[in-house]
């Protein structure tokens, strides 16, 4: 037990958390826009599979680590748009359209892969990239400033999302169309031009996530069904974060780190059977989550509603 | 403060010329004309459906006209979006409110208008205008306030500072009184006059006479999609107003017949109770209710009125006091033993506790007698006589739907409302409770709903009517009991002046006044 | 409902990518008909990739107008597989593989209703007079590994990243931490499982968490391990053993050696079977004497193994295959 609280393990399981975290916050985030402006995108997975895959592959057959990242970006903007034009413009119930995409991503992906591919390759992804000054601080600088520049970036999309939704007009039309897309459409808002911003915006970040599995690893490897679940992780995390970006925060860490934790309490082998380590990270997001919806929870009013002028639902 | 004003023209008039307007299967305004000028408060009056809203939408920009023009201040314009409209300084309150209530009262005004510090919000400039524009006309409103923390009448006042802060000069209110209590309604006509003064005009849709007659400069009456009638509130009176909105004279159909009986049916005995906040919502609430009366009971909004009707159909438990029906008290009963001992009830929530909106009428209707053995053996209902019986109830109550088997919910207010008349008149009850049976029902509907409850009073059931329609109040009640605080504040005869029931019913500090033509000293006329 | 009817022909038409069935065989004399169904993809470089390449193998030396293959991918859920079963039977398959121990149910069930129709199965033990059931003994190789292993750890920390404890996954770790104590019992080996067949990220995670507490040999089973195996890859001094395939292309500068199932020569003898009018009845054993099973060291790699220790791991091995070393299993 006692080595258990070594220095480099304790660094290892945090170090870890932030890893495993920065899929759900790109997700998470994305995710939360989508759903702040009115559309539920339960696709989410099957466009990590599309951007993990479409990353790695321009970056494999390129060697441009950035040219595959782009990729990922457009594949995600077309997902997106198809997610919208699905959701936003033909009405669809958005449970079972959402599953649709997610079983189109599982599919395209694994079907590019042996078409293009063929077999599992290997390839370098992005470095470690450790910021100086920020590195040396103890402990955080380990943890924090020691990942590569995709962990950066997600951890500075937490204020900059927060700072879009709360603090600038295009947050405001977002969150009067989420909840009530009639008052917005009456101030002449086009409230299916601000959904379609949403859901594309989400779904390239949903991409990106899908990349950090692939390209986003030091040592890059694409396949089949890579995500395994983390997309449908990062929509309940929305829910866990009551559409709020430090919410999204807090449960992806929250969610990371107990799994990096649970990984290694199993090696030490306390007696107990290894399910209880697999399931803690569920079971404490679903005990907080349950223990702090006390409150007025603020979410948006007119998700999963397809707007129509004039029928008020 | 300047930086965040924009410059609006000034509109003199807006014309609308043959503007039609359709929906699937409907035809919702029929090439309708008519002139709006500022500084002038233009009332549109029409029963529901009636095609005032959409009229409204077509010259806010919601909806584009199928045929016709819209000319501002003399030159034809195409409205795209309400943001169009805007532009030419038209702003509109809309029937259901158009706000978002999780955001701040800030943050609604600002919603979708340009910021200076774009593309960031600056709230900061914002409520300086705000306060300074809630202050002039005596708002009162916390910028700050949540949406949602507001009562209906503070919600409204920020759909009109949002018009204000577009600097609009014309202002489309659609139904703004339907959700007021008198009180409120009082103080909205004072804002109305303010705006008027400055300079705005005003269009102000209402199905309720008295309103029209009060504040109106000119008043347009539609029907069905037509302009009907073209009019000023001093060159006609209520019943020709009433006659051109429904299209047929209308005359009351019913009688009150004979006085109330002396013997007590029901005997409310020192009753106490709590609102849901946990509140003492009635205080010590005693009266009589005789054989064949009307007993009214008159009261603002929130003045313990709900809770009286609640704990009475059991609905809402009591802290203290009795309730005897004929003699036998209720407050140890639940709510199907108080059915069964003759209680009829005409819930104030039409919508969420008078029907299951998703369930057929037939099914709406037998919802409280489908456990008779008239109407089931063992566990399984018996369809056929169901189904007889419910159809005959839909059609004695005139209830105008195109089958009995559409759900409750696709019928409009006046039609649920029979349709929970029938429910509740076809099992004879001994008394009947109707809460706000009228409110938002359209004149023909009201008509029809007033005859039923007269007739049954007639046959010697005793009614406990609670209304805040004074109108109402005092064309049916015997006698009426003003709530105050929870409070009796008294019980009076109907024909008490209606100043002294107002003045009664605020617990004694206003006047209850009404202005208009010259001539018009006098309180509303009953008909 | 129209909305609800869209949204359902949506998910229709945006199905098709799920699973790839294979082209439907039409029945015709002559031609011997193999169906196989895949709990994982035929290139997840393991346990599928296997048996994939291993009937692949046979038909191909059998020629195309002797026998034709078809295959369905990616159903880990028996009752889809169950399915697939029922369709490659009605459409005249004569050999069926449905290739992992979860299929056991359905298996049989179909297998009744098809008595010319030669069905197999495994990891299993189940069999009648037209079921086959093989039988990786996938304890004797991780031993040796085992055994090697605790030889050349520099830590005395050896890792297993486990996905479900389970099948193949138990057995062989019995068998691998078995030959830790026979070598050196005061070597520590860290057991761990993922909960997961497939998820390749938190595998990768679990090797990382081994790593940080000192392991610097690992091994594990299941397609994840391709997650594993990146992680070991990524830290110098750490090595892997592996399993079901020669795993050392995915990583030839950390993989010392592979246990290798020749899935070919099991297929082989079903087909041989079949055709010679036997169509079940037989639990086919992979193991070290009928070199069903190989042991396969990483050329890149092979300095790190002195050679000593390799005549030692040679004897050792040879002990294993005829039964003078008894690696059990577990309960
Ligand atoms: N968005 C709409 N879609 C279809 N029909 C509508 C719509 N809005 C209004 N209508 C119909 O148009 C007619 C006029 O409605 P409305 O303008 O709302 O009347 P009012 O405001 O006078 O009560 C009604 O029959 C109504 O059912
Ligand atoms: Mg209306």
């Amino acid at each position: 037990m006692s080595e258990f609280f070594q220095a480099t393990v304790l660094l290892g399981l945090l170090t870890a958390g932030v890893r495993l975290a920065t899929p759900f916050l790109f997700a998470g985030l994305g995710e939360m826009l989508s759903q702040r402006s009115g559309v539920l995108n339960l696709g989410v997975e099957g466009i990590m599979l599309i951007g993990a895959f479409v990353s790695f592959f321009v970056a494999f057959e390129s060697g441009n680590l950035y040219l595959g990242l782009l990729a990922a970006i457009l594949a995600g903007a077309f997902m997106g748009l198809l997610t919208a034009f699905v959701s936003v413009t033909m009405k669809a119930v958005q449970g079972i359209s959402g599953i649709g995409i997610h079983i189109l991503g599982l599919g395209l992906s694994g079907l590019f892969f042996r078409l293009t591919m063929g077999s599992i390759s290997t390839m370098r992804g992005f470095p470690r990239l450790a910021i100086p000054i920020l590195k040396d601080i103890p402990v955080l600088g380990r943890v924090l400033f020691n990942q590569n520049w995709m962990v950066y970036a997600a951890l500075l999309l937490v204020p900059i999302s927060w700072a879009v939704i709360y603090k600038t007009t295009f947050g405001l039309k977002v969150r009067s169309v989420g909840e009530n897309p009639h008052a917005a459409d009456s101030l002449g808002i086009s409230v299916t031009r601000v959904r379609y911003i949403c859901v594309v915006i989400g779904s390239i970040m949903a991409s990106i996530a899908g990349a950090f599995l692939t390209i986003g690893q030091h040592e890059a490897a694409f396949v089949n069904n890579i995500a395994a679940g983390r997309g449908f992780i990062a929509v309940a995390l929305v829910y866990f974060a009551k559409w709020n970006p430090l919410g999204v925060l807090a449960g992806a860490f929250l969610f990371s780190m107990i799994d990096a934790f649970q990984l290694r309490i199993q090696i030490i082998d306390i007696g107990i059977p290894y399910e209880i380590p697999v399931m803690l990270p569920y079971i404490v997001t679903i005990v907080v989550l349950a223990l702090s919806t006390r409150g007025r929870v603020l979410g948006p009013t007119a998700l999963t509603k397809p707007f129509v002028r004039g029928v008020h639902t | 403060m300047s930086a965040i004003k924009k410059s609006v023209p000034s509109v003199q008039s807006i014309e609308l010329r043959s503007v039609t307007k359709r929906f699937p299967g409907v035809l919702a305004n029929d090439s309708v004309s008519l002139s709006f000028e500022s500084s002038r408060v233009h009332t549109l009056l029409g029963e529901n459906g009636a095609g005032k809203s959409t009229l409204m939408h077509v010259m806010y920009g919601m909806y584009a006209p199928d045929e016709g023009q819209i000319l501002v201040n003399g030159s034809p314009v195409h409205f795209r979006s309400p943001k169009d409209a805007a532009e030419y300084g038209i702003g509109m309150v809309h029937q259901h409110f158009m706000l978002v209530p999780s955001l701040s009262v800030l943050e609604n005004i600002v919603l979708n208008y340009p910021s200076p510090r774009w593309p960031f919000l600056d709230l900061a400039a914002a409520r300086e205008r705000v306060v300074a524009m809630s202050n002039e006309y005596g708002f009162g409103i916390d910028p700050d306030a949540k949406v949602w923390q507001l009562s209906v009448g503070e919600q409204q006042r920020v759909e009109i500072l949002r018009i204000l802060f577009r600097d609009a000069s014309y202002i489309i209110l659609d139904e703004p009184t339907a959700v007021l209590t008198p009180l409120e309604v009082k103080e909205f006509m004072g804002v109305l006059r303010r705006l008027v003064a400055d300079g705005h005009g005003i269009v102000f849709i209402t199905h309720k006479l008295n309103e029209a007659l009060e504040i109106s400069d000119k008043i347009t009456v539609l029907r069905s999609g037509k302009v009907v009638g073209e009019t000023t509130p001093c060159d006609t009176d209520k019943n020709q107003l009433a006659g051109l909105m429904v299209g047929r004279e209308v005359v009351p159909t019913w009688q009150k017949r004979g006085a109330a009986g002396e013997k007590v049916i029901l005997s409310v005995r020192n009753l106490s109770a709590r609102n849901n906040k946990g509140l003492r919502a009635l205080n010590d609430v005693s009266f009589d209710l005789k054989e064949g009366e009307v007993l009214a009971v008159a009261g603002v909004s929130g003045n313990g009125q709900k809770e009286l009707a609640e704990t009475i159909a059991g609905l809402r438990r009591i802290d203290g006091g009795e309730i005897l029906l004929g003699g036998s008290n209720l407050a140890g009963l639940d709510v199907k033993q108080r059915i069964d001992s003759g209680l009829a009830f005409i819930p104030e929530e039409r919508m969420t506790m008078g029907v299951v909106k998703e369930f057929s009428l037939i099914e709406n209707v037998i919802l409280k007698s489908h456990g008779t053995p008239e109407f089931a053996s063992g566990i399984f209902l018996r369809a056929k006589k169901i189904r007889d019986s419910a159809v005959q109830a839909i059609k004695d109550f005139d209830v105008r739907t195109p089958s009995a088997d559409v759900a409750a919910a696709t019928l409009s207010g006046g039609n649920i409302q029979k349709v929970i008349l029938a429910r509740e008149l076809s099992s004879r009850p001994k008394l009947l409770i109707a809460a706000q049976p009228t409110r938002g029902v359209d004149i023909g509907a009201s008509e029809y709903i007033h005859k039923r409850i007269v007739q049954i009073r007639n046959e010697g059931v005793p009614v406990l009517l609670i209304s805040e329609d004074l109108d109402e109040i005092i064309s049916l009640a015997d006698r009426v009991l003003v709530l105050y605080e929870g409070q009796v504040q008294g019980i009076v005869p109907p024909s008490t002046p209606v100043e002294e029931i107002g003045l009664m019913m605020t617990g004694g500090n206003t006047h209850y006044v009404v202005d208009g033509c010259e001539d018009s000293e006098t309180p509303p006329t009953t008909h | 409902m129209k909305k609800l009817l869209f949204s359902l022909l949506v998910l229709v038409l945006l199905a098709p990518g799920l699973a790839f069935a294979g082209g439907a065989a039409e029945v015709d004399d002559g031609v011997l008909r193999i169906g196989v169904i895949l709990p994982s993809g035929r290139d997840d470089m393991s346990w599928s990739q296997g048996m994939y390449e291993g009937v692949s193998a046979v038909v191909a030396n059998m020629g195309a107008g002797n026998a034709q293959m078809a295959v369905t991918e990616n159903v880990p859920n028996p009752v889809d597989a169950g399915a697939a079963i029922r369709d490659y039977a009605n459409q005249g398959f004569n050999i069926i593989i449905a290739h992992g121990s979860q299929y056991q149910n359905p298996l049989m069930e179909v297998a009744a209703d098809f008595p010319e129709v030669t069905f197999a199965h495994g990891t299993a033990f189940e069999t009648s007079s037209n079921i086959f059931a093989y039988d990786p003994q996938a304890q004797l190789g991780a031993y040796l590994f085992g055994w090697l292993a605790a030889q050349m750890t520099n830590s005395q920390v050896l890792g297993i990243v486990g996905p479900v404890r389970a099948g193949d996954a138990i057995k062989y770790n019995y068998g691998f931490i078995q030959g830790v104590e026979a070598a050196n019992p005061s070597v520590r080996v860290l057991e761990s499982y993922t909960g997961s067949f497939g998820d390749n990220i938190q595998a990768k995670e679990m090797a990382e968490a081994h790593i940080n507490a000192r392991a610097d040999i690992l091994t594990g089973t299941a397609q994840q391990v391709v997650g594993a195996i990146q992680a070991v890859s990524e830290n110098d001094g750490v090595y892997w053993f592996a399993n079901d395939t020669d795993q050392s292309p995915l990583a030839p500068n950390s993989i010392i050696a592979s246990q290798a199932y020749s899935w070919e020569t099991v297929v082989q003898y079903m087909v041989d079977s079949h055709m010679a009018g036997k169509l079940g009845g037989e639990i086919i054993s992979l193991d070290l004497t009928n070199e069903r099973i190989q042991l396969v060291f990483n050329p890149v790699l092979a300095d790190l193994v002195p050679a000593d220790l390799m005549a030692q791991f040679e004897s050792k091995k040879a002990d294993v295959a005829s039964g003078a070393i008894q690696v059990r299993l577990p309960e």
